[in-house]
């Protein structure tokens, strides 16, 4: 089918673009002068850790050979170990991970539910008052940085009314049982609210827009005014066809949107000292931590690649013309 | 007696440049168990007439006049959840582009499902049942039901559209333009299947087209529009035999093969007169090959021309002249 | 400024090649958002080529009080416009050199993407085979990375400096106008124009960039319009991360500052709300501007 060879032949494509990526990583941080490699393994360290890891990383070899043990390692979901944490980077980053995702999920689920509905009702009220004053102001929300929305949030909510605590993803001194249960307690979601919100308020926009657009142009096919003339009510022929043709586009918006988010809550997390993967890697880079930083940015990107991946296969699963390809 | 009566009924249009009237008071009657064809020139008014009469019309237009008798109830009268929960069940549409009336995420037995169970009160059984009928009846394969329309063929979607507007076995079925949109020889055999059908249910039909050969082939009654208005209707071989309207005559002689390939292909020239400010006169004056100085003075009424046809044209009497006179192709042709 | 040629070209129609651009200025004009939108910048333009003369202070200067004690953190509205930060430093001096920086990013990191963008793109389009393969396929790498974490690694190997953000943007954010112009090319090339010239047996080169460039130069305005407010977003971001350029005073640097600064428990309000309120302006300027190409407003996902 011709289905399945499409999906096959962007399996290879994102395949092809991790490894790309990797590629370039690998090369930027073994390249580029100054290095926090040999920055870091010169100086302070004995003779002997120094040679363990030059070992570690294989800089007594040559580049290629380098390069296919950082590849091998890679392969085999090795991504050395901490400077900073003396830990496993694949451990450091997992825990890191979680927070981001549960920020990134948190976030773009408010975002999206809010702008789906949203924009479903500027649609109709395309022409009015609504729609002129709303408009404006959900462009103004796309242009604010979402650092400066959590800032103000923060002085807000958390310093001037004390309603929210300031940073972090847990308060001190408490513990759990599991990391489920860490993320899954009224402790993390009061930490969680105010990040998510000044993410989720930048975020709105674009899902709102779009499902403002997509309404307005199926609202015109010919589909919809057949509905009208088959006599369903306005529900089925909103909710029912309309709604279902607009919201394609907003679920693969959605899907991509994960993985944009990953990376780019970098600064949100900075703001609000959230514990995730954007800020370790901040961090890490910082404090030349480079197999922490190398990892984070390659977790960052196998989400992204993935999540690309995956809006494509979404929008293939959820549009039949693409779906059922083929069989006239 | 007649399944709908269009009497003087008046369509206008809210544009950027004013109002346009695009249906002036249309009048005529759709017999029980008759084809009835409305054709004309593309932005005639036939298809603002269609949608008027199903009553699903664009934001802009508004009916200003006139009234649509559905078997003795005027459908203008009811409102809006009256004529909603008319529709589909009384008065079916078929549409131009099926490709385009379908949703294209739903399967088509859903969308059938849809209309059997959401407007015609069965349950899901029922109306996998009555959908596998339909399917049957217009000639498609009811395996093809789990299909989206996508996969669907043009003739094949049209077909779908048929069955879909017989879902409910409605007493007048609207077909605005059905075959235009597929080639030759599917449109004979869509247009076959569909003939058949209406004989043996005895629907009622309206089916516009600017395709006069189609009129000529499937339609029992035929109303000819320019220009919003009626200007000639009455029995389809009676009205396309012996035109007594310029227009008419002009129309049947740029559609040849209706005599069997005889004279030659020679287009009405000229355009349509501005809607926004008709004329006062004969809207077909400044096309008209016989016009008169005085028919630009007032708007012909329809009279009665022959046996049961009708005609708004000054010159009636001399139609029989005219008539020689149009079949010659330099009448058409501006000097 | 080409403010008084814009009628004769707008009146040209289908004149030439300028035509396109004609439209573009038309178009804006017809739009009350797009017309905010210029103005903005053109306020902010003036802002940024005058901070000289408009600045009170020198925005990096310790300032004191007569009795020699620093002049941290006075209220607004007195002897300083908007107070001053902690450390006696002018903040509406500051606000304003920041102008200057957060456009001059702006601007040249729009400019290279949208010229990566558009070359690509007609390239791309124009070429097809096996060169528009090799093209889209870098540009599918492109959109593989993750933009601000690359921006930072890049940051931790080059000098700090606010051209990081450009050379960012220049790698990474081409690919989404490459691809909408390679689409306008690819339907470009088919008109009768284009045949036209190709039977008068122009070089294809001269086919590319007289008859088919000129074409798509608006959409490519439409990106730069965009673009430049993502810019100065990106680099705000970035030096309030403190990956920026050391001295240099933008606005993402003074939110940087104000956050280290408890700026933010403390209540400063009129230390962190400026910078975000004249990003905010700039960066709507853009979607202004490029809203009356329906940019904006009607994003496409997938072309």
């Amino acid at each position: 089918m011709q289905g399945s060879s499409r999906l096959v032949s962007r399996l290879v494509l994102t395949l092809f673009v991790l490894w790309t990526v990797a590629t370039i990583l690998f090369l930027i941080f073994r390249l580029m002068p100054g290095s926090p490699l040999a920055a870091f393994v010169s100086p302070t360290f004995t003779p002997e850790q120094q040679d363990s890891l030059r070992r570690q990383f294989g800089l007594d070899r040559t580049l290629f050979d380098q390069y296919l043990l950082f590849i091998g390692n890679l392969l085999q979901g090795n991504l050395g170990e901490s400077f900073f944490y003396k830990r496993p980077v694949g451990e450091v980053v997992m825990t890191a991970f979680a927070n981001t995702i549960a920020l990134t999920l948190g976030s773009l689920i408010v975002a999206y539910t809010f702008g789906v509905l949203m924009g479903a009702m500027f649609a109709w009220k395309r022409g009015t008052r609504v729609e002129a004053v709303g408009i404006p102001i959900v462009l103004v929300t796309r242009a604010a940085p979402e650092f400066w929305l959590g800032m103000v949030l923060l002085a807000i909510f958390s310093f001037g009314l004390g309603w929210f605590p300031g940073g972090g993803a847990n308060s001190a001194g408490q513990s759990f049982s599991s990391e489920w249960a860490r993320i899954f307690s009224l402790d993390f979601l009061r930490h969680l609210i105010l990040p998510a919100t000044a993410l989720a308020l930048y975020l709105q926009g674009l899902p709102l827009l779009l499902m403002r657009t997509n309404m307005l142009e199926v609202m015109q096919e010919d589909f919809v005014t057949m509905a009208r003339m088959k006599g369903l009510s306005n529900w089925a022929i909103v909710i029912r066809h309309a709604a279902r043709n607009a919201l394609l586009p907003v679920a693969t918006a959605f899907a991509l949107g994960i993985g944009q988010s990953v990376g780019g809550n970098v600064v949100v997390e900075t703001v609000f000292s959230w514990p995730g993967l954007g800020r370790m890697l901040v961090d890490a880079v910082a404090a030349s931590d480079y197999p922490l930083a190398q990892g984070a940015f390659l977790l960052i990107t196998t989400v992204l690649v993935t999540m690309n991946f995956v809006a494509d296969l979404l929008y293939s699963l959820l549009d039949p013309r693409i779906a059922h390809a083929g069989h006239r | 007696m007649s399944v709908l009566s269009v009497q003087d009924l008046e369509v206008y249009y809210k544009t950027d440049r004013g109002v346009a009237q695009a249906v002036r008071g249309a009048s005529f009657e759709v017999p029980e168990g008759q084809v009835v064809g409305v054709v004309g020139e593309s932005g005639c008014g036939k298809t603002t007439l269609a949608r008027a009469i199903i009553g699903v019309m664009p934001k802009t237009a508004r009916i200003a006049g006139g009234r649509l008798m559905f078997q003795g109830v005027d459908l203008l009268g009811l409102s809006p959840r009256e004529m909603a929960s008319r529709r589909w069940r009384d008065i079916a549409f078929i549409p131009q582009s099926a490709m385009n009336s379908l949703d294209p995420v739903y399967r088509v037995g859903t969308q059938m499902a849809e209309v059997l169970v959401e407007r015609g009160g069965m349950d899901k059984r029922a109306a996998r049942r009555r959908a596998a009928e339909l399917f049957d009846m217009v000639g498609l394969d009811p395996g093809r039901l789990r299909d989206f329309p996508h996969q669907y063929s043009g003739g094949m979607r049209q077909r779908a559209a048929i069955a879909l507007a017989l879902a409910l076995e409605p007493r007048l079925v609207i077909a605005d333009e059905p075959v235009t949109a597929l080639d030759v020889i599917i449109q004979r055999q869509v247009l076959d299947t569909f003939k058949e059908l209406q004989g043996r249910l005895g629907l009622s039909v309206i089916l516009i087209t600017h395709d006069i050969s189609v009129v000529a082939y499937a339609s029992d009654r035929v109303v000819v529009m320019y220009a919003g208005e009626v200007i000639e209707s009455g029995a389809t071989a009676e009205v396309l035999g012996r035109p007594f309207h310029p227009y008419t005559m002009g129309l049947c002689k740029a559609f040849p093969e209706l005599h069997g390939g005889g004279g030659t292909l020679v287009p009405i020239e000229g355009s349509p007169p501005d809607l926004i400010a008709p004329p006062e006169g004969c809207s077909f004056a400044d096309r008209c090959p016989f016009v008169e100085p005085e028919c630009r003075t007032a708007r012909p009424p329809l009279v009665d021309v022959a046996s049961g046809s009708l005609a708004a044209c000054r010159r009636t009497s001399e139609a029989e002249e005219l008539r020689v006179l149009a079949g010659e192709a330099g009448t058409w042709l501006r000097s | 400024m080409p403010v008084t040629a814009e009628p004769s070209a707008v009146r040209g129609g289908g004149r030439g090649r300028f035509a396109a651009v004609g439209r573009a200025f038309a178009l804006v004009r017809r739009d009350p958002f797009a017309t905010a939108g210029v103005l903005i910048y053109t306020v902010f333009l003036t802002i940024a080529i005058f901070a000289d003369q408009l600045a009170t202070h020198d925005p990096n200067q310790i300032l004191y009080r007569p009795n020699g004690r620093v002049a941290s953190n006075l209220p607004p509205f007195a002897q300083h416009i908007l107070g001053t930060t902690n450390l006696g430093r002018d903040i509406y001096s500051q606000l304003v050199y920041g102008a200057r920086s957060a456009l001059i990013v702006g601007i040249t990191a729009a400019f290279a993407v949208v010229m990566i963008g558009t070359l690509v793109g007609l390239v791309a389009g124009f070429f097809r085979g096996f060169v528009d393969m090799v093209m889209m396929r870098i540009a599918d790498v492109a959109l593989g990375i993750p933009f601000l974490p690359f921006v930072i690694v890049l940051s931790s190997f080059l000098e700090p400096s606010m051209w990081n953000v450009v050379i960012g943007m220049a790698l990474v954010v081409w690919p989404s106008t490459s691809r909408v112009i390679r689409s306008q090319v690819l339907s470009l090339r088919e008109r009768t124009f284009v045949e036209a010239a190709r039977v008068t047996g122009s070089s294809p080169f001269r086919i590319l960039f007289v008859h088919i460039a000129p074409n798509v130069l608006p959409l490519s305005f439409v990106y730069g319009s965009i673009a430049v407010g993502w810019a100065i977003l990106t680099e705000a971001s970035v030096s309030f991360l403190g990956f920026g350029g050391g001295d240099t005073v933008s606005w993402g640097s003074m939110l940087q500052n104000a956050y280290a600064s408890q700026a933010l428990s403390r209540g400063w309000y009129h230390w962190f709300v400026p910078p975000g309120v004249c990003i905010i302006l700039v960066v709507v300027a853009g979607f202004f501007v490029s809203r009356g190409f329906e940019e904006v407003l009607f994003p496409r996902l997938r072309d």
